[in-house]
């Protein structure tokens, strides 16, 4: 079993407290089986006997982590509990075993074919929350889904390769030697995997226009938590904007579930009860700008908080506030 | 109780408590029942990591407000069920434990910060609210709570008041019966009364006292006043080493009855310094560690620390400076995360307890003779957190590295320790425990710790809890 390789993590987090507070679907389900604890306490149930994969309800609590690392990026001895959920959707998956919205979804997931078009050196590619062309114009695009990063944090590893070689072949094909993405999942992924191409995050690529004012920036979980950038505040900052402390602290993660990619898909209730909460910690909803570099954190923010101003990154930068 | 959920009748009451609160805040899946069927109490865990089901509650239910608690109250009144707050669940007297089943009463939903008063220093919030989402709302403010619990990450406000919690800095700031100005509180037949606004008067007996450690047996907190307080301009630490816990004890006592104000004083025992101290600090010496921080205005502080050291440079000493003092501040809580904290297979226990300056050493000898003459296997350490005008607290752990492996034979033996430790330092002049409360884990030695004092605990939770519904079991009351 996969998750056989995060017995550490199993027998340290399951009865360990310490990022309780951090932990973003915890904070707003309130429920003991959404924290690191909760899910490793289910985690070794599953060790304990393997008959426990077949309870649904723990089953479901593990789908529905959103993956965030602010506990991880918090714990001193950063205990991956992230990847023991990947490792156990895994488990999940190569058992059968994984619930029927989630094998739908997978099905549409491996149908990505990626095209390319346009002119240029550099090579952007559209992740399928994107609605920002206008900071691309001088770039080659390559879009048609998602690059196998979905299909990797539900578990469907080999599908999620095999999407994924397509997609490696589509860049392949391009001529590009540098790719750029705005969707911190995507940039995760293919910084690892992406051999022979440079992989930039569009914080670490675009020049942007001068501009001034606060802003407030809702930090990624695939930049901060799981990579350690400060690209996009050192952007904002360079661009000339104030940047405003959102919410009461730096550590917890405000980004709605972007770190599992597919969330809102899959569970839309609680996307909606992770956007109640950054609207309930902003210091002025309807006027405060909210930046973020994730394009799926936007999508989401839009359609369950739209009395918030959420911009992106990407689009700051080409059109300022 | 534990109902099953097959039954009509569970549905009828599941219907009802859903009216009360809504759908999505009356949880009883197998997830959740499992996550509140586990705190922080060793038993628990003990259970399942040998693979047994802990007594799980029979449904978890999140109200969103005072009123909610209040019709919770009156459902479980007229079925018989037991409710059980819950707060973080970091308690480690098996507190928040669903015993009989029935309702988990978690408190987590209700956690605004109500008001900030910048005139008196008080906020209020309800109690649901996380120790150290309170923290950084109170310090976004401009103050702070002054309340660093090393669980702050963990526990609730409420679960705090509960047990009459502790933090770092309560040599200076206090603890939470010293923080607390006022609450509000569902009694356990569904009143909502509030306590007096202010913590000193002479208008009769202290309600708020009263409820404060009550650990949920005596009705539901809902909101809480507590003090806060200005950033201080300065806090500084220093830190000692003296070549035996006597010496490090006695200047530690002399800084107190000088009446210097040190936000924290505290003393590692000599296998503690030689263990944890080095650990987690890297510090590799022979001896009793001793750190102790000033805050407030810079000037004040340096002239409080050059009375502080020159009392400790009166004895036998070496001087560690202020880096090591400041390096146990920068890693207090790193104590407290594994791999650092010690966790299954060993059986841990922490024997917390509080005396007079004239009695703590009794005490302390008193139990680490008890445990390690008893207890071959057990080892012993110890250090002083929580320091009065008049005395400290003893925060001292027994540690087995491999216990029976039948969960039953492990239990009795951690009974055992627990039993004799808890009576030796009770025999001395200690108590029960500091701040971690008595819950499950020590119910059974109340009644001989109050003498016939505990007949008038009896009669007050007999009147408030007439169908003894809260937290059955608890802190010596009777059970279901
Ligand atoms: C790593 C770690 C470090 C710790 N360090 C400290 C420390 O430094 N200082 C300290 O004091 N403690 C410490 N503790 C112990 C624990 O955090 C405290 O006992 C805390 O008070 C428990 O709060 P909780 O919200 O988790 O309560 P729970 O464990 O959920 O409940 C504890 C008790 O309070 C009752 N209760 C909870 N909420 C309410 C309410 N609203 N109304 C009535 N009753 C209620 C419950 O029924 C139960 O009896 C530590 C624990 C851990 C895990
Ligand atoms: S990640 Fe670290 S802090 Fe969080 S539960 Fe696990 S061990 Fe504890």
């Amino acid at each position: 079993m996969y998750m056989e390789k995060y017995l550490d993590v199993i027998n340290a987090c399951r009865f360990c407290f310490m990022c309780r507070h951090l932990s973003p679907l915890g904070n707003v389900t309130f429920k003991e089986a959404d924290t690191p604890r909760g899910r490793a306490l289910i985690m070794d149930r599953f060790r304990l006997d393997r008959a426990n994969m077949n309870n649904s309800d723990y089953i479901q609590t593990i789908y529905e982590s959103p993956l965030s690392a602010a506990c991880r990026f918090h714990c001193v001895s950063h205990y991956d509990e992230a990847g023991l959920m990947l490792a156990g959707r895994k488990d999940i998956v190569e058992a059968g075993l994984a619930p029927e919205a989630v094998k739908t979804l997978a099905e549409e997931l491996k149908q990505a074919q990626f095209k390319v078009e346009g002119a240029g050196k550099v090579l952007y590619y559209r992740d399928p929350y994107s609605d920002n062309a206008d900071a691309f114009s001088g770039c080659k695009v390559i879009s048609g889904g998602d690059t196998g990063k979905a299909l990797e944090v539900l578990g469907f590893s080999a599908d999620a390769e095999a999407v994924f070689k397509r997609f490696k072949q589509a860049v392949a094909d391009s001529g590009c030697d540098t790719l750029v993405c705005s969707c911190p999942a995507s940039y995760d992924m293919l910084k690892n995997k992406l051999d022979g191409v440079k992989v930039l995050h569009s914080s670490e690529y675009i020049e942007g226009r001068k501009g001034s004012g606060q802003v407030y920036l809702l930090e990624s979980d695939y930049l901060k938590n799981y990579n350690n950038m400060t690209s996009a505040a050192d952007m904002l900052i360079r661009l000339g904007y104030e940047l405003k402390p959102f919410g009461t602290n730096r550590e917890e993660s405000y980004t709605a579930g972007e770190a599992a990619v597919v969330y809102d898909k899959l569970y839309p209730r609680l996307a909606e009860k992770l956007c109640e909460r950054i609207v309930e910690l902003a210091d002025d909803p309807g006027k405060d700008i909210l930046v973020t570099a994730s394009p799926y954190t936007k999508a989401v923010l839009k359609k369950y908080a739209p009395q918030l101003k959420v911009m992106l990154l990407d689009e700051i930068a080409v059109k300022g506030v | 109780m534990s109902m099953s959920n097959q039954n009509y009748s569970y549905e009828m009451i599941r219907s009802e408590l859903t009216w009360v609160v809504g759908e999505e805040y009356v949880q009883c899946s197998d997830s959740d029942k499992l996550g509140h069927s586990i705190d922080y109490y060793w038993v628990p865990e003990l259970w399942h990591d040998r693979g047994k089901i802990p007594t799980p509650p029979d449904f978890v239910v999140h109200p969103a407000t005072t009123e909610q608690v209040a019709e919770v109250m009156k459902i479980a009144n007229n079925y018989g069920i037991p409710v059980t707050p819950w707060g973080g669940g970091s308690g480690s007297q098996g507190g928040a434990l669903p015993m009989y089943g029935g309702i988990i009463l978690d408190m987590k939903r209700m956690n605004k910060v109500l008001e900030i008063d910048a005139v008196s220093m008080t906020a209020t919030a309800e109690v649901g609210i996380n120790a150290q989402h309170l923290e950084w709302a109170v310090e976004k403010a401009g103050y702070s709570t002054m309340h660093f619990p090393a669980s702050i990450a963990c526990a609730t406000l409420g679960g705090f008041i509960a047990h009459r919690g502790t933090g770092v800095l309560s040599t200076k700031y206090g603890k939470m019966e010293d923080i607390i100005m006022s609450l509000e509180v569902v009694t356990p037949t569904g009143e909502i009364i509030n306590t007096l606004p202010v913590p000193r008067h002479a208008s009769g007996p202290d309600l708020t006292q009263m409820f404060l450690g009550s650990e949920g047996t005596l009705g539901v907190v809902t909101k809480a006043t507590l003090k806060i307080h200005p950033i201080p301009e300065a806090r500084k630490f220093h830190a000692f080493l003296f070549p035996t816990m006597h010496d490090a004890m006695t200047a530690g006592a002399k800084i107190m009855t000088s009446r210097l104000r040190p936000c924290v004083i505290r003393l590692y025992d000599e296998p503690e310094t030689a263990k944890l101290i080095k650990k987690v600090l890297g510090i590799d010496k022979q001896g009793a560690y001793l750190v102790f921080g000033f805050d407030g205005p810079e000037k004040m502080v340096d002239l409080e620390m050059e009375e502080a050291c020159k009392i400790c440079r009166a004895s036998e000493h070496e001087d560690l400076g202020t880096d090591m003092g400041q390096a146990w501040w920068d890693n207090r809580y790193k104590f407290f995360y594994p791999p650092y904290m010690f966790q299954l297979p060993q059986a841990f226990g922490t024997l917390d307890t509080v005396a007079t300056f004239s009695n703590i050493e009794k005490v302390y000898w008193a139990m680490k003779n008890t445990v390690t003459e008893n207890f071959p296997q057990a080892q012993f350490i110890g250090h002083f957190s929580h320091w009065y005008e008049w005395g400290c607290m003893l925060y001292a752990r027994f540690i087995i590295d491999t216990p029976p492996e039948d969960p039953r034979e492990a239990i009795a033996l951690y009974n055992k320790i627990w039993d004799m430790a808890i009576r030796a330092a009770i025999k001395e002049g200690g108590v029960i425990n500091e701040h971690h409360g008595v819950g499950l884990k020590l119910g059974r030695i109340m009644k001989e710790l109050y003498g016939p004092a505990f007949k008038v605990l009896q009669d007050v939770k007999q009147v408030l809890d007439p169908n003894n519904i809260m937290n059955p079991g608890k802190m010596g009351f009777k059970g279901k």
